[in-house]
């Protein structure tokens, strides 16, 4: 196959599935946590970041065209939709995911200082999911205590995600990013590069 | 009864479009149990009994537990443990059964020719398809990998967490990155991504059936969303 080609051929598409999968996977398992305690919820910013940082960092060393991060946003936001997370938040996370399509190839998705930004880019898309809280949020509330959660965690909720903390959120999310990569960079590097598979 | 995978997708657009919004009178509850039981029925008529059976039996006990026993009021760790699982079943659980029935129910072959029908770009077309076949791979190799790591004396618990998560996180990276090699191998040998327009085996042809389920999930919908919001 040639490599050099611009234009995305089958393998890459399964290259994003596959990794579409496992990032799904890793949010999944984390994302049950959230139903212990609303912080939870909030920590995702810190705790998704570091988690999917390998998989992830992995699948950068696989990129080398335009739009294989993009799809994989896209693919997250059909699989948030599809598990109940609203719409309202799947086009922020299309965004994000294009944006940091648009950094790793400025650094030609080879310069490790642009994949680490890139990636911490990527990452708001965790934020997006916070999205409906906000703009929502008296009807969103409102949902929450119908649909059966208790008014202590509802309350506990918003008290974490509102608009005066989401700034707080966007960042953190953005530097635990960051350092996501350069752990799962490091780890890549240890396990992956020495058996030859990158 | 065989449905069209079109019909498939649709129905999980529908249920996870009803599963977003919250059901607050008893007619609303209706229209949500009664687009829960759908697929639990469909899976009846797929003649997978047991998953059937466990899904309709989690569902019907979270249901139980959070209407009559739990309520806004109820505080404490264990109620709010018990209130929040409760909550994740019966908000998410009817999407999980309707994506559980589409994984499961549908061949690769018919969704990448019902893809193609609905001129969906190659591209999603495909990652959507290695993401539906992956998550069950992920899970069988999970837990190989779990009890290899046991029978070697790794056990998750004790010791240092971050040591646990890598002895998991790099053996299933490893084993996925391969499994991918394998496919895009299979899936190249089959012709994908060669320029010409790819023929199908399968015809895929809407049934009787198929219009009755659309029609019917487009009425509960639009009921739902009439009552919800303008009524």
């Amino acid at each position: 196959m040639d490599n050099k080609s611009k234009k995305l051929k089958a393998k890459d598409f399964i290259t994003v599935g596959i990794f579409a999968a496992i990032l799904f996977a890793v949010e999944f398992a984390f994302g049950m946590l959230g139903y212990i305690h609303p912080f939870i919820v909030a920590s995702y910013v810190i705790i998704l970041p570091l988690a999917s940082g390998i998989p992830m960092m992995l699948f950068y060393t696989k990129v080398e065209k335009f739009g294989m991060i993009t799809i994989v946003s896209i693919l997250m936001a059909i699989i948030m939709f599809v598990g109940g997370m609203g719409y309202l938040g799947a086009p922020l996370i299309i965004l994000s995911g294009l944006a940091a399509d648009f950094i790793a190839k400025s650094g030609n998705y080879k310069s490790s200082k642009k994949t680490v930004l890139s990636f911490g880019v990527f990452n708001l898309w965790i934020c997006a999911n916070y999205f409906p809280i906000l703009v929502t949020a008296e009807s969103y509330r409102q949902d929450l205590i119908d649909g059966g959660y208790s008014a202590e965690y509802v309350n506990n909720l918003f008290a974490a995600i509102n608009v005066k903390t989401i700034g707080i959120l966007v960042v953190l999310c953005f530097v635990f990013g960051c350092i996501g990569a350069v752990i799962g960079k490091a780890v890549v590097k240890k396990h992956f590069e020495k058996a030859g598979i990158v | 009864m065989k449905l069209d995978p079109r019909t498939k997708l649709f129905m999980v657009f529908v249920v996870s479009l009803v599963a977003m919004m919250s059901a607050t009178t008893p007619l609303l509850w209706g229209i949500r149990l009664t687009i829960t039981i759908i697929p639990i029925i469909l899976l009846v008529t797929e003649k997978k009994y047991a998953s059937a059976l466990r899904f309709f039996l989690a569902y019907a006990i979270a249901f139980v537990l959070a209407f009559y026993f739990l309520s806004e009021k109820s505080e404490g760790i264990i109620s709010s443990l018990l209130i929040g699982y409760c909550g994740i079943v019966v908000q998410f659980m009817p999407a999980m059964i309707t994506a559980w029935y589409v994984i499961r129910t549908t061949k690769i072959g018919e969704f990448m020719s019902c893809m193609q029908k609905m001129h969906i770009p190659d591209g999603i077309a495909v990652s959507l398809a290695v993401v539906m076949r992956f998550f069950p791979t992920i899970r069988e190799e999970y837990s190989s990998i779990n009890d290899a790591m046991r029978m070697r004396g790794v056990m998750l618990g004790g010791g240092n967490v971050l040591r646990m998560f890598e002895f998991r996180m790099i053996p299933l990276l490893f084993s996925c990155v391969n499994i991918g090699e394998e496919l895009s191998a299979a899936a190249i040998t089959r012709g994908l991504g060669g320029d010409t327009k790819r023929s199908s085996v399968i015809e895929l042809k809407l049934g009787f059936a198929d219009y009755l389920l659309m029609t019917f999930l487009t009425a509960a919908t639009v009921i739902f969303v009439m009552y919800k919001y303008f009524l």
